[in-house]
């Protein structure tokens, strides 16, 4: 059977670094902030798909065990946090500049 | 293994106990208990949270509430008991290396140290808010709590041993600085300046993240000793793209921490939110923040390049202790005719894990051995981290002092000037990182000689931005050119300021310089050390060349404010302002300006400290 093999941690490697890089893209082209905050989460995600690779007894022999699990519960919920501060942060800045586009906060420069 | 011993080890590992009943205090040596300060600062939080709730910041000033609890907290973490000439030894408060709360963090005298640092400027900074008036009857509440979790953060950055907590303390010190960066509502650069750095900030953490999962999944552990000695195990013989993975990882890792640090190529957004936030966050940011990464850099780099000493168990002190006196009556007991079988009862369960706790003693010996032999193993991650490092070093050192000077806006150049001492003070883990193989002594005088450094900025630092914060409230400007000829209203102030400038360079009779000397030795001493072990690490003179020019580089920009201050004319234009300078304001500045002036005289308490932090750091040879 050529080209089937079971699933192994590389597979969730190869989505966890796709989403990671597709994360990264996002953020540094993104002009909107909220685009920007997608991106991170993307990042956030494709990092805690490998934890959850790397702590399935499953998949390897030796592996990451509960933390693995435990670190992805707790990425979670900091990005859940950090994602409310942030949006509260841009809705600051609509507030100030009627404009959530990255490329208008270009008054502080030097 | 079944539930109740793991349950009781636990609670052991928690507490220090498992005789007494559930609300029965901790023991001294267990990880609540030498946990207090952080509890102290969390309660602070909570009771800072409630007033709010319960809208009472307009009843009560909550300065005295933040007051009071970061003073608790500061007595909590007491460096004159733990680090001062006699440090309690043996008793169940002594201070070694102990891993606390089942090895996520680390409780060692450089956790004291770093933050009693950490407690001691919040203390500080409470002070300071009051006198320049940023935290109103409104916003009170709101600053103090976010100041306070950012504190607690940095204090968890200083004590990580576990990737997960690594991780944990970084977003809880950032977080809470993104909204603080943004605290002068309806101001454009202000918000301007949080959307910046929340936004580089959730993305270093991002890609930090994913560096961790990287390390943690190919070492198959996140705890950072038992991560260097699979290192030390697996790197000699490691394929090659497994290493190029750990690589990959580490210098991911490093993303996050240059841009808590605010090294180049990831300072963007240190001047930009320096120059929109206010003074007071900005001493907060620069120093605060800047320690605790530093602490975090020095923790990390153990983790991947020395193999720390195995220390005790939380707990295994009292265990020890209460077994003995059971013991004692037991036999007592037994020679009165046995009548109390309930004290036999209480010492049925410790037997085990006071076995434990004098294995791990009797073992410790040993185990060192073993560490110092493992060590070798890591002198290839070694030698990269501290290239790195070096190399972030130098360019952090000149990008910053090379950027300040055409700067005309004081927070900015303050802000570059900032990056410039993260480059100064990352290069002594640098000259650690070479020396932690072949004279751990040494590496750990190269460790203090950055706790120094710290210290001094501290004082340097925070009378910099109050001078700042207290002018901009008189004459409204922050710009270098409004301070012209300021000589001949505020004398005093001026000349404070002054002489922390030229701290910050480094002359001297001033403090700057202690500081900058014991970096500068610890680079001599690493190549000293490297020669003499066979491999000469020539990059540490570069550092040491590349140090003393930035110095030279630098006496320029700080000596530019110094002369529009005393030498120009007063402009015409600037409005006219009043600034007293017999006021508590004024005592404030000369209240933090005279240890830089002072600590000339004896800084042997000082430099003792940092010594006596950096003790546990590395498993002896």
């Amino acid at each position: 059977m050529i080209g089937i093999s079971p699933v192994s941690v590389s597979h969730y490697l190869v989505v966890g670094a796709v989403l990671f890089v597709v994360g990264a893209i996002c953020m540094a082209t993104k002009r909107n902030a909220l685009g920007v905050l997608m991106g991170v989460e993307l990042v956030l995600n494709g990092a805690n798909l490998n934890f959850i690779a790397f702590g399935s007894k499953y998949l390897r022999a030796e592996s990451l065990g509960l933390d693995g699990q435990l670190i992805a519960l707790f990425v979670i919920v900091l990005a859940a946090a950090e994602a409310a501060v942030a949006l509260a942060i841009a809705l600051n800045f609509y507030n100030n500049h009627a404009t959530i586009d990255v490329d208008q906060a270009s008054e502080l420069k030097g | 293994m079944n539930l109740h011993e793991l349950v009781s080890e636990l609670i052991i590992d928690t507490k220090g106990s498992v005789s007494g009943g559930l609300f029965s205090l901790p023991t001294a040596d267990s990880s609540i208990g030498v946990f207090t300060p952080e509890l102290c600062l969390c309660a602070t939080i909570v009771l800072l949270l409630f007033i709010r709730l319960f809208n009472g910041g307009r009843k009560v000033d909550l300065f005295w509430v933040m007051l009071i609890g970061t003073g608790v907290a500061l007595v909590a973490s007491s460096p004159w008991k733990f680090l001062g000439s006699h440090p309690p030894l043996g008793g169940l408060d002594a201070v070694s290396r102990m891993e606390i709360f089942t090895g996520m963090l680390v409780y060692d005298p450089f956790t004291v140290y770093m933050r009693s640092v950490l407690i001691g400027f919040a203390f500080l900074f409470a002070i300071f808010t009051k006198l320049s008036g940023i935290p109103d009857k409104e916003d009170g509440a709101d600053i103090y709590t976010l100041v306070l979790g950012s504190t607690l953060g940095m204090c968890l950055m200083a004590s990580a041993n576990h990737l997960l907590m690594v991780f944990m303390a970084v977003e809880m010190a950032s977080v809470p600085s993104y909204a603080l960066a943004g605290m002068l509502k309806g101001r454009r650069t202000a918000s301007e300046a949080a959307l910046k750095y929340s936004v580089y900030g959730a993305g270093a953490a991002g890609v930090m993240l994913y560096g961790i999962s990287l390390v943690a999944g190919l070492m198959n552990t996140a705890h950072l000793p038992t991560m260097a000695v699979q290192l030390a195990e697996r790197l000699p013989e490691m394929p090659g793209p497994e290493v190029m993975v750990l690589a990959l990882g580490g210098m991911m890792i490093m993303v996050g921490l240059a841009f808590k640090l605010s090294a180049v190529p990831f300072h963007f957004w240190a001047p930009d939110v320096f120059e929109g936030a206010c003074a007071e966050v900005n001493a907060f940011l620069s120093i605060a923040s800047k320690a605790a990464a530093l602490a975090l850099l020095v923790r990390v780099a153990i983790g991947f390049g020395a193999i720390p000493p195995t220390g005790i168990e939380p707990g295994s002190r009292s265990v020890a202790q209460h077994h003995a006196a059971t013991t004692e009556t037991a036999s007592l007991n037994n020679h009165a005719g046995g009548m109390f079988a309930l004290a036999d009862e209480a010492h049925a369960p410790t037997p085990a894990a006071h076995e434990g706790g004098a294995h791990d003693e009797a073992a410790h010996g040993d185990e060192d051995h073993a560490a110092a032999t493992a060590i070798d193993g890591l002198a290839a991650s070694r030698t990269f981290m501290a290239k790195l490092i070096a190399f972030l070093a130098v360019l952090t050192c000149t990008f910053g002092n090379l950027a300040a000077y055409g700067q005309t806006n004081i927070k900015r150049l303050l802000a570059y000037s900032t990056i410039a001492h993260a480059g100064y003070m990352m290069m002594s883990v640098a000259a650690f990182l070479v020396m932690a193989g072949d004279a751990p002594l040494q590496a750990q005088n190269a460790i203090a000689a950055l706790a120094i450094y710290i210290a001094t900025y501290v004082f340097m630092n925070l009378g910099a931005f109050a001078i700042i914060a207290f002018l901009r409230n008189a004459m409204h400007s922050e710009e270098i050119a409004d301070y012209a000829g300021l000589l001949r209203r505020c004398p005093i102030t001026v000349i404070c300021f002054s002489l922390i400038l030229f701290s910050l360079v480094g002359l001297p009779p001033l403090a700057g310089f202690i500081g900058k000397f014991a970096i500068f030795a610890a680079l001599v001493d690493g190549y000293q050390v490297s020669v003499s072990a066979g491999h000469p690490a020539a990059f540490l003179i570069v550092l040491l060349v590349v140090g003393g020019m930035n110095t030279a580089i630098s006496l320029f920009y700080y000596l530019r404010v110094v002369k529009v201050m005393t030498m120009e004319e007063e402009p015409a234009d600037r409005p006219p302002f009043v600034y007293s300078e017999v006021s508590l304001q004024g005592a404030f500045v000369w209240l933090v300006t005279a240890p830089t002036v002072l600590l000339i005289i004896n800084w042997n308490v000082l430099s003792e400290w940092a010594h006596a932090a950096t003790l546990y750091l590395l498993a002896a040879a």
